[in-house]
């Protein structure tokens, strides 16, 4: 045999990248068309992926861009300095009213009775003559809109009354009119207009009753302003027309300087909100959580998807190998064909980011009191691109890669398909890195980052035990004996077969139905807590601002009325924390979880004893004559999230004074009880001498009708009309109405990601019927009937929902159980007929499905198939 | 004077595919000779090994020992983005079911090997195939608009474009009604002639084999019987 020395290889010409690029565009070109139904669920996958991650993003910004652009409005000023307790003095009125104009108003809470005896609790916010410093209020009369002056409505009438405007829902539970009487406190009230919209509602925070706007002088005759009652004056100033933050900067800096010491809770039109903030940003987080669940479940169905196009490819990828291309070049064309579509969804999911806020608003639009001006934001479709381009990277580059390893040999083949694959050290990079830029971008888009991480380290494990789970059963299947029955056997087969719809189902369905049970259980355990579980052992009423002179005569009016009834009582006083181990509250960080405890003023007591409902954790009581420093019990949660242990210093204003005291231990405080517990129990002997009000909570017997609540109400509201008396089983249901809003927006944004289980799963279902198509045919060639078909389908959609319902109830009920027991601090159950609804729902719905993809197959002629096999 | 270098050396090829209980000897020992511009019929039973000795030669398939020599070039060390090169350069494949891009006009079609080496007049050169098999008038059609035998005129251009030393052809007239066939043998034949390409032709047609300067009957992996009909070597 002739050697010779061989042909120098053929090395690529110059300017042969671009040409390859161009045939690369073309033939990618061509393609779009003709793959657009095969791409179809990639592109749905992606757009509800992205829209619904985009439509958090888009109305959490609208919501903060609102909050920020409406904030003097929402605030009533410029900034509000809020004293609890006490006026501000003479100096420090003097220091707000040299940076502009101030307005003050006094809010208190009262109970508000008819001529009749009907008695509600009310908020009462007395106003002065500048009220309101931005925005309009707007009021109706008898007839329609009011057009009177507010200081008109509110002034003295020919009997002395001073003038009312009240929420219109007092006049439903009063049964009042505009121009009846009404009893607040000690004084009598003509109601002379009613509020349609209030500019400066939400700064106040959630209410307990109906509002009731006065005049400052107004409220001095209900009686309720006494030394220690749970009272706010709020001094609002106004800065000149157009200042900017660098001028309420200063003037903040020199009120600072001139009364370092006042002790006030100061908001800006920047924070005018900080718990609706709050609110919003966690309401968001956890929407952001959901859109995340669905972008990853519509994972599966992209990487099904580009699986199914890169089978077909087999012929196109192993022709072009045979011509000449290079493995870089097939992959590389499948790659941008993958993206283009991978873009419209994109472009899709943009679009539905900015379609549904605007759905929502019109839904629900007018529970805020501003508009939400929704738009588009470059940087927010820019990450709207990176997510969806990264989800398709991380699902969509394994069966890329694998279609590379399509040899040119399989073109003389009878039945050309992908070879089995394990991949390469340079491909698990490749991998990797496409991973890692998804976590990046979900860590880096995210609120709270700690969150974000933690829920992709679980849906990870999700993925990876569902995947593992689905491997297992694939194998099961395989290593079961034959069962005799053929319809078995069929189904048995369909289970472990290559190309079987076991992988994409447990994952899918597995995946979105975990996140339906967990978060119907968690909707189900707050609203048994609230609706069930609560009303049994809270009190029957709260009992707010009693006056320390009259607490023995009220005790005693209390037993005479219900004797049964148990009485609990404690001294509270309002103090604001102001440092937590010498580190001022506004320079804390890391305690967003309980940052609630630093924002404003809250309830504080003083005990000798420890309060009934908690437990000491850490640390020790102080003695019954204990005289010594300042000591304070702290709520173990509470102290945990603000990092701070027995024997930490934590400094609190009360009523303009500075106490600092040393932490004496820690308390397990079930709160769930809704008896009177706070966060902050003093030792007796901090507060010697300071004015207090008392706050007690009666507790009905079992046998207690909701009239005999009411005769009591009315009862109290004649011998103690200065007392306030909240109904608890009206404030629970005050709270049930929000709790069930809430739960509306849980069970609306788990169906999003149960929409994706269904559309992968009916995209897995897609990709397989031609697969079915041709078994079919050739089964009933050889005698099977549509009936035997019919069964081992059944039996095979059967088992893989089954499977997936197992999964998803059992690691539902595990996730949901850590955010009620865990996070919530709640006890958990686990009811067993929604949580068997849900599974017969999902069952039901896998089996549905899949006969109804694999219907019409049954009823196919066989001829025309074997002609073209 | 030196004696010219075989176009195809194949030396004690062997070649066996699956695993386990599964694996099949497809070829046992196989060495084989052809020189330049000749043209050699395949033929052999079903399962004897002939698409399998083509898939060799054309790199389509490693053996799993032995030597494949096609333009001097060793094949059986080549990585495989340079096989791949080396395949889209020198050697020409015809297929049965003629495989062209159906997304892409038949100049297009023609043209790939050529954009794929980066050769910078790519579609001038596939329009003058197109014209040498008679389908200039036809090279904006896309192949869904094109009949049988011109589809695998268009494949018959796109394999002879690059000017491949050796052109390898599998059935290539399987789909085929006889009479158009026939045609496309002949236009096989006569551009192989044209420009010295060594042919190498898997077919089932004794009749067609006869066509070729030799015939390599093949059995069971090995070769079996070879005939000299044009007496070259």
């Amino acid at each position: 045999m002739m050697h010779m020395s061989p042909a120098a290889l053929p090395s690529p010409q110059q300017g042969g990248s671009i040409r390859r690029l161009a045939l690369m565009l073309r033939l990618v070109w061509r393609e779009v068309p003709q793959s657009f139904g095969a791409f179809s669920i990639l592109i749905a996958c992606i757009a509800l992926g992205v829209g619904a991650i985009m439509a958090v993003i888009t109305l959490s910004r609208a919501l903060e861009d609102g909050l920020i652009r409406e904030g003097r409005v929402i605030l009533g000023a410029d900034a509000a300095f809020t004293l609890v307790q006490r006026e501000a003095s003479a100096e420090e009125k003097a220091a707000l009213m040299r940076q502009g104009q101030v307005s003050q108003l006094i809010q208190a809470r009262g109970m508000a009775r008819s001529l009749g005896d009907d008695a509600v609790l009310v908020e009462i916010k007395a106003v002065d003559a500048a009220y309101p410093v931005a925005g309009s209020l707007v009021m109706a009369g008898e007839t329609g809109p009011e057009t009177r002056p507010l200081a008109t409505l509110l002034a003295q009438d020919a009997q002395g009354r001073h003038g009312i405007v009240v929420d219109p829902i007092l006049l439903g539970r009063l049964n009042i009119r505009i121009g009846d009487a009404l009893r607040i406190g000690d004084g009598v009230y003509a109601v002379t207009a009613t509020l349609t919209s209030e500019p400066d509602k939400l700064s106040g925070g959630l209410g307990f009753g109906p509002r009731v706007l006065m005049s400052a002088a107004g409220i001095s005759t209900t009686g309720l302003l006494q030394p220690g009652s749970l009272t706010r004056f709020t001094y609002r100033l106004a800065l000149q027309p157009g200042a900017d933050e660098a001028t309420l900067e200063r003037a903040l800096a020199e009120i600072a300087k001139a009364v370092p010491d006042a002790g006030w809770q100061i908001g800006t039109r920047l924070r005018a909100s900080p718990n609706l903030q709050r609110q919003i940003a966690q309401f968001t987080q956890f929407l952001a959580l959901v859109g995340l669940t669905a972008l990853l479940v519509g994972g599966v169905g992209i990487a099904n998807a580009v699986q199914a196009f890169a089978d077909k490819q087999v012929l196109r990828i192993a022709t072009l190998k045979s011509l000449g291309a290079s493995r870089r070049f097939v992959f590389a064309s499948s790659l941008l064909q993958v993206c283009a579509f991978a873009l419209i969804g994109i472009s899709i999911g943009l679009g539905l980011g900015l379609l549904l806020p605007r759905l929502a608003v019109g839904f629900a639009g007018d529970l805020l009191p501003f508009a939400l001006d929704i738009r588009f934001h470059a940087q927010e479709a820019l990450v709207g691109l990176l997510y969806g381009l990264s989800t398709t990277l991380t699902f969509a580059l394994w069966p890329l890669l694998r279609a590379r390893s399509i040899e040119a040999s399989s073109l003389f083949r009878d039945d050309p398909a992908a070879p089995a694959w394990r991949g390469k050290l340079p491909d698990y990079a490749l991998m990797a890195l496409a991973i890692l830029a998804f976590v990046l971008v979900v860590l880096l888009s995210a609120s709270n980052q700690r969150i974000a991480g933690y829920y992709l380290l679980a849906a990870s494990l999700a993925l990876l035990t569902l995947r593992l789970v689905a491997s297992g059963v694939m194998r099961l299947a395989r290593a079961v004996p034959h069962p005799k029955m053929p319809v078995l056997r069929l189904a048995l087969a369909n289970l472990h077969r290559p190309g079987s719809l076991t992988p994409s189902v447990v994952l899918s369905l597995g995946l979105g139905l975990t996140l339906l049970v967990a978060l119907s259980l968690i909707d189900l355990n707050l609203t048994r807590q609230f609706r069930a579980a609560l009303p049994g052992i809270a009190p029957s009423f709260f009992f707010i601002d009693i006056p320390a002179r009259e607490m023995d005569r009220f005790e005693a009016f209390l037993k005479e009325q219900s004797p049964a009834a148990t009485i609990e009582r404690v001294p509270q006083l309002r103090g604001r924390i102001l440092s937590v181990k010498g580190v001022p509250a506004s320079d804390l960080k890391g305690v967003e979880r309980v940052s609630w405890v630093l924002d404003g003023d809250r309830g504080i007591t003083y005990a000798q004893t420890p309060p009934e409902g908690s437990s000491i954790a850490s640390g020790a009581w102080w003695g019954a004559e204990y005289r010594g420093k300042p000591l304070v019990s702290f709520a173990k949660d509470v102290a945990e999230g603000l990092g701070l242990k027995v024997g930490d210093e934590i400094s609190v204003n009360v009523l303009g004074r500075i106490i600092t005291a040393e932490i004496a231990n820690l308390r397990e405080v079930r709160w769930q009880r809704l008896g009177i517990n706070f966060v902050m129990v003093f030792s007796p002997n901090t507060f010697a001498g300071a004015p207090f009000t008392y706050l007690a909570t009666m507790a009905l017997p079992a046998s207690a009708t909701p009239e005999m609540e009411l005769k009591l109400a009315q009862a109290l509201g004649k011998a103690f009309p200065a007392i306030s008396a909240v109904r608890v089983k009206d404030a629970l249901n005050a709270v049930d109405a929000i709790v069930s809003q809430l739960s509306l927006a849980i069970r609306v944004s788990s169906g999003i990601a149960l929409l994706a289980s269904i559309l992968v799963l009916g995209a897995a279902l897609a990709a397989s019927a031609r697969a079915r198509q041709r078994e079919a045919v050739i089964l009933k060639t050889l005698g099977a009937t549509r009936a035997t078909l019919l069964k081992s389908m059944l039996v095979e959609y059967a088992a893989l929902g089954g499977i997936a319902v197992v999964f998803g109830l059992v690691c539902g009920a595990a996730g949901a159980k850590l955010v009620v027991s865990g996070l919530m601090n709640l006890d958990f159950t686990w009811p067993l007929l929604p949580s068997l609804s849900i599974a017969i729902l999902a069952f039901i719905t896998t089996i549905i499905l899949g006969l109804s993809g694999t219907w019409h197959i049954l009823g196919q002629k066989p001829a025309p198939y074997l002609r073209h096999a | 004077m030196t004696p010219k270098a075989p176009a195809i050396a194949m030396q004690n090829v062997d070649l066996s595919l699956g695993s386990g209980a599964a694996r099949v000897h497809i070829l046992r020992g196989v060495t084989l000779e052809v020189a330049e511009g000749v043209a050699v019929g395949l033929v052999g039973p079903s399962g004897s090994g002939k698409s399998t000795l083509l898939m060799v030669a054309a790199g389509l398939e490693r053996p799993n020992s032995g030597s494949v020599q096609v333009a001097g070039q060793e094949l059986t060390g080549l990585p495989e983005d340079a096989l791949a090169r080396f395949r889209g350069q020198r050697i020409g494949i015809v297929f049965q079911a003629f495989h062209l891009i159906p997304t892409l006009t038949a100049e297009e079609n023609v043209a790939i090997p050529l954009e794929l080496a980066g050769v910078p007049d790519a579609f001038l050169r596939a329009r003058a195939e197109l014209e040498a098999v008679g389908l200039g008038a036809r090279r904006n059609h896309y192949p869904g608009q094109l009949s049988g035998g011109e589809q695998q005129r268009v494949a018959i251009a796109r394999a002879l474009a690059p000017r491949p030393t050796i052109l390898v052809a599998d059935e290539p007239t399987g789909n085929l009604d006889e009479a158009t066939g026939r045609d496309i043998i002949n236009l096989l034949f006569a551009l192989k002639r044209e420009r010295g390409t060594t042919l190498l032709l898997v077919t089932h047609d004794m009749g067609l084999a006869a066509l070729c300067d030799r015939v390599i009957r093949l059995k069971a992996g090995r070769i079996e019987e070879e005939t000299a009909l044009r007496g070259v070597a």
